[in-house]
This record gives C-alpha cells, structure tokens and sequence, in this order.
C-alpha cells in the first residue's frame, strides 16, 4: 500500500520535473491527498473486511495512481477532475463495504439488479437525457452530471447473472429437450438469460459502443460456461460471436472501419488511422525504458488521457512500465478468481469470477485494441484511464472483490468471525434477530 | 466449478502474454522503423520542442525568449519575441516547418544547448541536464533600436548605426519589418500564410533593407571617389574645380547637371561640403575606369558583407571593360549614379572607416554566446575587414566630412544635442530617367564625434513616395540620424 503511493508520487515527482526541471509546488498537497485517500481505503478494509485478499487495493491503486500521473501530465485541469472522481470512487469504496456486509444477501436482490442493469443500459437512449459523444451514444446528462450508466450497468449484470445461474445454473445444465442433434435446457430455464445478453448486446449495438457489448458478451458466456461446466455453451457462445460479428461487420461501416484500421492503419494514416498509427509511433519512441515522463510526446495521441491512455504510458514509461501496467491485472485477475476458487457458494463464485472477468476483458479488450492485437473497440482501461464513472464503478467492484474475499476467509476461519459493523449496530438498535448466523438461507429470491 | 474457473485464469492469462509479445514486439522489435517512419514527426519535435535559451540585446532586454505553453497543447514551448517587429531582422524566427532564420539559425547549438561545451556541462548536473540551453547577446543598444524606429516612422529605408572602432552594430533598424511571433506560431499552415503573406508584399518585410538590399547611394559615394583621387594623388586640398552648372563627358550629348541644375565649384573641401556633382564626374573620369573600379575592390564592393547574419547582400560598382566603353556611366559612377548600387550596411561600415583611421571593420551583430548558468561560451572578437584608405588620406575626409555637417548639405539637418560636432555626406539618389516624375532615395552617413569618433551611422529612405522624393538626403535623413545618434552618444 504505501509502496504504491510511493511509486505513484514519485512517478508524479518525475512527470513534472521532466517537464518543468523543478519540483512541483502542487507535490506536497497532491501527495498528502492521494496518500490519505490510499490510506482511508486502506483503513476502511482493514475495519470492515480484515480478513479480505491484501493485494487487491494496493494493485488497483497504483494503477489509479500511474493512471492520475499520466493524466496530470497531459493536462492540469483533468487531474483536478480525476483527483475528484478518485475521492468518490474511494467513497462510493468503503460505502459500499460498509454496506455490503453480507454479499450472499445480494442473491436476493438479482431481479433489481436485472432491472437496474436494463435501465442504466437503456437510459443513453431516452430523448432528453442521453447524448451522443465520441460517436457513441453512451451519455447520459442529468443536471451538471455527465456519466455513462454502461459503466455501472456491468456490474448490475454481473450481480444479476451470479444470481440467476447460481439459482438456475443446474436447470440449465441439464439438457432436457431434443433440438435435432443438440440437447438443450427447458426454454423456460434459459429464456431470461438469453434475453439478458440478447437485450444487453443489442442495446450495445444500438449504441455503437462495440467494446462494451464485447465485454458483456464475454461476461454472459464465461458465467454460463463456469455455471454449467458445459464446454457446448462455450462453442455455442463462439458461434454466436462469429456470426455476430459477421452480421455487425456487414451491417455497419464503423465496424467494417474499425477493422481496416486494424488490419492497417498505416494506409489510411491521413484518416481513421491516424489514432493508432499514432500510438504505435508512441509505443516504438518509447522503447524499453520509455522517455521519461513529461519528456514524450503522448499528447499527440488523440484521445490519451482516455482509450488510448497504455500508449502515453508505454511512451513515457516504456515497455517496463507498460508491462507493470499488465502485471498488475494479471495480480487482480489472479486474486480475483483466487477468491472465487475459496468461496464454496455457487453464487459468491459466480459473482467472483464475473466481476474479474468484467476487469480482466476489459483491459485486454482496450489495451489490445491500443496494441492492434484485437480490432480497437472504445472502452476505459479499469481504474488507468480518465472518467469518473468508469474509476467509480471499478472502485464499487473493487469493494465487492474485496467483500467476497473476506466472507471466505472469515468462513474458512482464517480470521476470526467478529461481528461485522453492521451487526454491531443492529445490535446496538435492538434488532439482532435480524443479523444472527451467516448461512441465513431463510429468504428466497424476491421474483 | 472450480476447474473451470482455473481455466479461466489460465485463457485470460494466456491473453495477457499476448499483450505482453505483441508489446515487446511494437516496443522492441519494430522499434527502429517506427523510429524511421516519414510520417512520425515525434523526433523533429522534439528536437523542435525543447528549452530554448533568450536573445538579449547589449543593455539586457530579451528580444527571443522560449515560454511554457499551456499544458495540454501539442507542444511544450513556444517561442516568442517580446518586442515584435522591433528586431525580427536580427533574432530571425523559429518554426518548426519553415526552419529558422538569423540568431536563431546561426547561433541554434548554443539556444538549444548542443554546442560540446553544453553538452559537456550538461553531464555533470542530472537535474538540468534536461535544460542546457543557452544565451545569446547582441552588441545593440534598445535605446538606440528605438530611437532609429522612431525616427525613421512609417517612411522605408533603414538605420544602422555602427561602433566605429570595432563594428560592432549599436542600432540595425529596417522598415518594412514584421513581427516574427506570427510566423512562430505553431499552426504550421497559419506560419506558412503569413509568410506568404509578407513575400507577397512589394515592400519585402522579410528582407532587411538594412543589409539584405541595396540602393543607389547618390553623393555619399562621393567618399570613395574623394578617397581614391587623394590617394591618387589627383587631386589635394589645393585643387580648385571650375564654376559650372553642366559638363557633358564623352561619349554622348547628355550633360550632367548639379543638384536642381546650380552653377557649382571651388576647392576639394568648397565642392564636397555643397556636394556638386560635376567635379566628381570629372574625377571619375579622370581617375579612369580601372582605377576606380580598384577602388571599389578596396572598399568592400562587390562581395558580400561579412556580416554575421546569413543571407547580407554585395554592393555593385561595375566592371572596367563596361566602364571604358560606357564613360558617361563612370561619371556619374562619380557621385554614387548610374548602376551604383551600395549596401547600407556597407555604407556605415565604410563611415566608420573614415572615423577609424581608414581600416574598415567586419559588422557583427552577435556579441557573446553563454551557457545556461551564465558562463561565457564565446565572445566575438572584432575584426577588420579592410584597409580601405591610408590613415592620412581618411583624416582628411574626416575633415570634408566635419564641414559637410558645419557648413554644407547636412548643416541644416544634422545637428547633435549638447553642442557634439559630427561629420556627414549625404545623398540624394535620383531614380528618375529624364522626363519622369522625380524619385529619390534619401541617404546621410556620418560619424560623431568628429575628435573622438564613437559611431557611425548610415540612414537610408526608400525614394518610394512623393514626400521622400522631393526632399535631400541632408533634410530628411539628417534629422533621422540627429535623433538616433543623440540616442546613441547619450547614453
């Protein structure tokens, strides 16, 4: 933890004195802010979630902190904003630890998931309130808040996908009906899930936002696959995504654009390939040690702070700190599905292994995009580049990972089962009927 | 459940290796011909977008400096003259598209601190070593810069004004100029209309009239003449030249007049200080083409201005093959007509010369080079360019020059503040072919004081407008360099 907000003032240090050959007067402010932030997160899973994975915070923040380095150094005015977004996303953090004591309990509650996750999607489509950006229509305005509800949308999914195959995953694994060759589930079992995705990725779609409905995609046929242990969902799912593609890749010139560009990007340099030759120009000044902060030219990428944060970061940090860069979600990924191997619910294991699918497809989607190892879909690299509601989201799935990970250890008795805050209140209210026993299975769903 | 969930781990890793290979391959493999790309400008701009050291003139104002831009932009530094058009003919510009021009093209490696002393220098501090650049000051004054602004005004023409004992330039002033912050501009395309812009123009902007032109000098040539006939020997104090309004020279029916056709004549000093033109048509011819074109050869004509800014123009005589058979264009070759033609720079250099016992110094403008914490990196040593004449014969020009502004064409004009006595010639070149309406370049050059020269100068005025053309190089010019000398001895 402290080696993270170590690296990231130092970083920050360093980005300015590239710049400016001085040290920055803004240092001890910046460093006292973000330190007592990593610090309060620090705290706040030590008091609320002793018992949880100790590596997930520091990872994640010393991506949010390499990630703010970045952003101040391509522009002052964003790492004002990005400082704020980081101070909610921690708040939102321990709110939603403090919250959250029970994560079993959000089984319960996968219908308003369901229905949440369909409206956050489906809201950058109502007239009045959505509005299109960067050509994708995945803003909503609401007074003098601008977010994007996908961010949030994906971890409503998640909660309600867990829920649903955890519930259901045995029904649909047994394959019931005959369907010419393929045995297949009774509809009924299947027929919520399939809208889901189907919803979801139309939706996607609709919104031109393919890395997102990628993401979704990935997220839907992983759970079902990890659900039913049926490898058929996932040569099933395949198909389906090739065909999709195929359909998506007739259908609209921006994906028809997007692959070109990728296969090419250095015959349309004067157009859409402009972005990325321009990376791979920063990625290659960089080299293996990088230039240094502050000393590259990674403002020359359009869109840097943002999608295409990996190559100012490869630019000026190099190949070392680009490959820290993918260290760290190789940790995360790791402690995540670590945390789904412990757990012995079917519904913690789900939600675990979702919502580290959700972090670690999205930064390979995006940071493969950057890279041209995939055609290049606009999607946040989780918790590195600018935006609040993508740094805010990920600090709530943070606090989730982070909640599962201590219910396990504290079911597997590596640290003592003391009451939880929340109990203690209760109790403290008189209302300790409600807070006795962790296996309280008593409530079914509230379909 | 959980092997599946190991399966995963194991896919999604598999996919990070990849990421990982592909990396190394962009940042390792294809490193040198992402590097070699035509497309990929990161290295000229970076060369390009980097600490720049400031351009000072002599009394410590910066004229070029580089500031921080906002950040943000796609560059990090933008160079900017402080004084806008006030020096854009020494300082040049600084683009990135168009190159750079003057200070900042001859004296780049030490602005941007790639001189080996810098570099050097650079090793030892890890903190700075980012920022190395250095300084460079010019030998002008920004007093006397302004003064030759604001005494030249809206009209054409130029100033300089040259310390007479070294050449060192004290005040180098053009109008037309233009202001070299437009053409900084990072905008490519905007920089590259401007200039278009400015080379469009009929008036030249970008050329400095200063030492980039040259003009038909008029009775200000009249120094060489006088100088090679002393020389000569033709002609000493004592000669007397006759009265006459006109003399027709060989070769053709044309007479050569005076100014405004008056009967003129008398002893060298009587002559030179009323600036008649007959005599010195008369000496030309008599001196002959050869000896006068020796002459020209001696003063610096015909090659270059060695001057420390690139792109100085030749002043122009002719030839000796061209003049025998041309007699009357040496006549009038004489006084500064004809395809004379002289830089202004040149004409100063050669006012300083008078001043300095006949030996004509190499003009410079750029005085010390220093590293970024002050030391000095080099100073120009100052240089003679010429001995254009004897010290005796340059004593006695001195002494026709004192009586020019005592007593002849610059006495109504030329006049220093707190009693200093300078000498002058001055010229009047007429543009103008027979029957055309008259056209004139206005000219005075000089030096002050007259015991104990410090500078000299030469003031130009474009004969572009009625204003200019109707007047003498004594009554327009000399009021010029009253003021800009007055600002350069008062200091």
């Amino acid at each position: 933890m402290v080696m993270a907000g170590l690296v990231t003032a130092g970083a920050y240090t360093l980005a300015s004195l590239g710049q400016n050959a001085v040290i920055p007067s803004r240092i001890l402010p910046f460093l006292g802010l973000v330190l007592l932030l990593l610090v309060s997160a620090h705290v706040a899973v030590r008091w609320l979630a002793s018992g949880a994975d100790s590596t997930l915070l520091p990872v994640a923040a010393l991506l949010n902190g390499l990630g703010y380095v970045m952003i101040a150094r391509l522009s002052e005015r964003l790492a004002g904003l990005q400082t704020t977004w980081t101070f909610i996303g921690i708040a939102v953090f321990i709110t939603v630890l403090l919250l959250v004591q029970r994560i079993n309990d959000l089984s319960r509650y996968m219908w308003h998931f369901f229905a949440a996750g369909a409206f956050l999607l489906l809201l950058p489509m109502a007239p009045g309130v959505g509005f299109t950006s960067g050509g994708a229509r995945i803003w909503v305005n609401i007074g003098p808040i601008n977010f994007q509800p996908g961010e949030f949308a994906k971890l409503a999914l998640a909660l309600f996908f867990a829920g649903y195959l955890a519930d259901r995953g045995r029904l649909i694994s047994t394959s019931t009906r005959r369907f010419g060759p393929f045995w297949i589930p009774e509809p009924r079992d299947l027929l919520p899930l399939v809208a889901a995705w189907a919803f979801s990725v139309v939706v996607m779609v609709g919104q031109r936002d393919l890395g997102s409905s990628l993401l979704f995609f990935t997220l839907f046929v992983v759970m079902v696959w990890v659900a039913t242990e049926k490898t058929s969902y996932l040569v099933i799912g395949l198909a389906l995504f090739v065909g999709a593609s195929v359909v998506a890749y007739n259908l609209f010139d921006h994906v028809q654009t997007r692959v070109s560009v990728w296969l090419d990007p250095w015959s349309q340099y004067e157009g859409k390939g402009y972005q990325i030759a321009q990376a791979m120009f920063a990625l290659g000044n960089g080299g293996i040690t990088g230039t240094g902060l502050g000393r590259g030219l990674p403002q020359r990428i359009p869109e840097a702070k943002n999608d295409f944060i990996f190559a100012a970061i490869g630019e000026e940090m190099g190949l070392l700190g680009a490959t820290i860069i993918l260290l760290s979600f190789v940790v995360l990924i790791g402690a995540g599905l670590r945390i789904a191997l412990r757990t012995q619910r079917p519904f913690e294991k789900l939600l675990a292994t979702g919502l580290t699918t959700i972090v670690g497809v999205q930064a390979f989607i995006i940071i493969g995009g950057v890279i041209r190892v995939v055609p290049l879909t606009g999607i946040t690299l989780p918790f590195v580049s600018y935006g609040g509601s993508s740094l805010v989201a990920n600090y709530a799935l943070l606090a989730l990972l982070i909640r599962l990970s201590d219910v396990s250890a504290r079911r597997l008795g590596e640290v003592p089962d003391t009451p939880m805050l929340g109990e203690r209140l209760a109790a403290r209210f008189g209302r300790r009927n409600e807070a006795i026993g962790l296996d309280d299975d008593a409530d079914g769903d509230d379909s | 459940m959980n092997q599946r969930i190991r399966r995963l781990a194991v896919a999604l890793l598999v996919l990070y290796v990849i990421l990982f290979a592909q990396l190394n391959f962009i940042q390792v493999g294809r490193k040198a011909s992402l590097d070699a790309d035509v497309r990929n400008t990161r290295q000229t701009v970076r060369d390009f977008d980097r600490p720049r050291g400031p351009i000072l003139t002599a009394d410590g104002v910066v004229i070029a400096e580089s500031v921080r831009t906002e950040p943000g932009g796609n560059y990090t530094w933008q160079r900017t003259y402080p004084e806008n058009d006030l020096y854009a003919h020494l300082t040049g510009y600084f683009t990135l598209a168009y190159g750079a021009t003057q200070v900042e093209r001859v004296a780049n490696d030490v602005l941007s601190g790639r001189t080996t002393e810098q570099q050097l220098a650079g090793v030892w501090s890890i903190f700075d070593a980012d920022d190395n650049s250095g300084s460079v000051t010019l030998t002008v004054d920004s007093d006397v810069q302004e003064a030759a602004r604001a005494a030249l005004g809206e009209r054409e023409g130029s100033v300089v004004v040259l310390d007479v004992q070294t050449g060192a330039v004290k005040a180098l002033w053009s109008w037309p100029s233009f202001d070299p912050n437009l053409i900084s501009a990072h905008d490519s395309a905007e920089a590259g209309l401007w200039l278009q812009f400015l080379d469009l123009l009929p008036s030249n902007p970008l050329l400095a009239n200063a030492y980039q032109e040259r003009y038909m000098p008029g009775s200000t040539f009249k120094i060489l003449t006088t100088a090679a006939a002393l020389e000569n020997g033709t002609v000493d104090l004592a000669t007397v030249f006759t009265e006459e309004s006109q003399f027709i020279p060989p070769q053709t029916t044309d007479p050569i007049e005076n100014y405004d056709g008056s009967t003129c004549g008398g002893d060298l000093t009587e002559v030179f200080r009323r600036s008649c033109n007959t005599p010195f048509a008369r000496l030309a011819l008599d001196l002959g083409a050869s000896t006068m074109v020796e002459a020209a050869t001696r003063f610096g004509i015909g090659e270059k201005v060695p001057f420390d800014l690139p792109s100085a123009a030749s002043s122009s005589f002719g030839n000796v093959e061209y003049f025998e058979e041309n007699l009357p264009l040496l006549a009038i070759g004489g006084f500064g007509q004809g395809n004379t033609q002289m830089v202004p720079l040149h004409m100063a250099a050669i006012a300083a010369a008078v001043a300095n016992r006949g030996t004509m110094m190499q003009p410079y403008v750029i005085d010390a080079t220093r590293d970024h914490d002050g030391g000095l990196l080099d100073r120009t040593a100052p240089q003679v360019w010429r001995q254009i004449m004897s010290p005796e014969v340059a004593t006695i020009l001195s002494d026709l020059m004192e009586e020019v502004a005592r007593r002849g064409t610059a006495s109504c004009c030329f006049r220093l503040a707190n009693g200093v006595i300078g000498a002058a010639k001055t010229g009047t070149a007429q543009l103008n072919g027979p029957g055309e309406p008259e056209r004139s370049h206005a000219w005075i050059v000089g030096f002050a004081p007259v015991e104990a020269p410090r500078y000299a100068f030469a003031v130009m005025l474009k004969g572009t407008n009625a204003e200019i053309s109707a007047g003498t190089g004594g009554t327009l010019a000399g009021p010029v360099a009253s003021k800009v000398m007055n600002a350069a001895l008062g200091d």
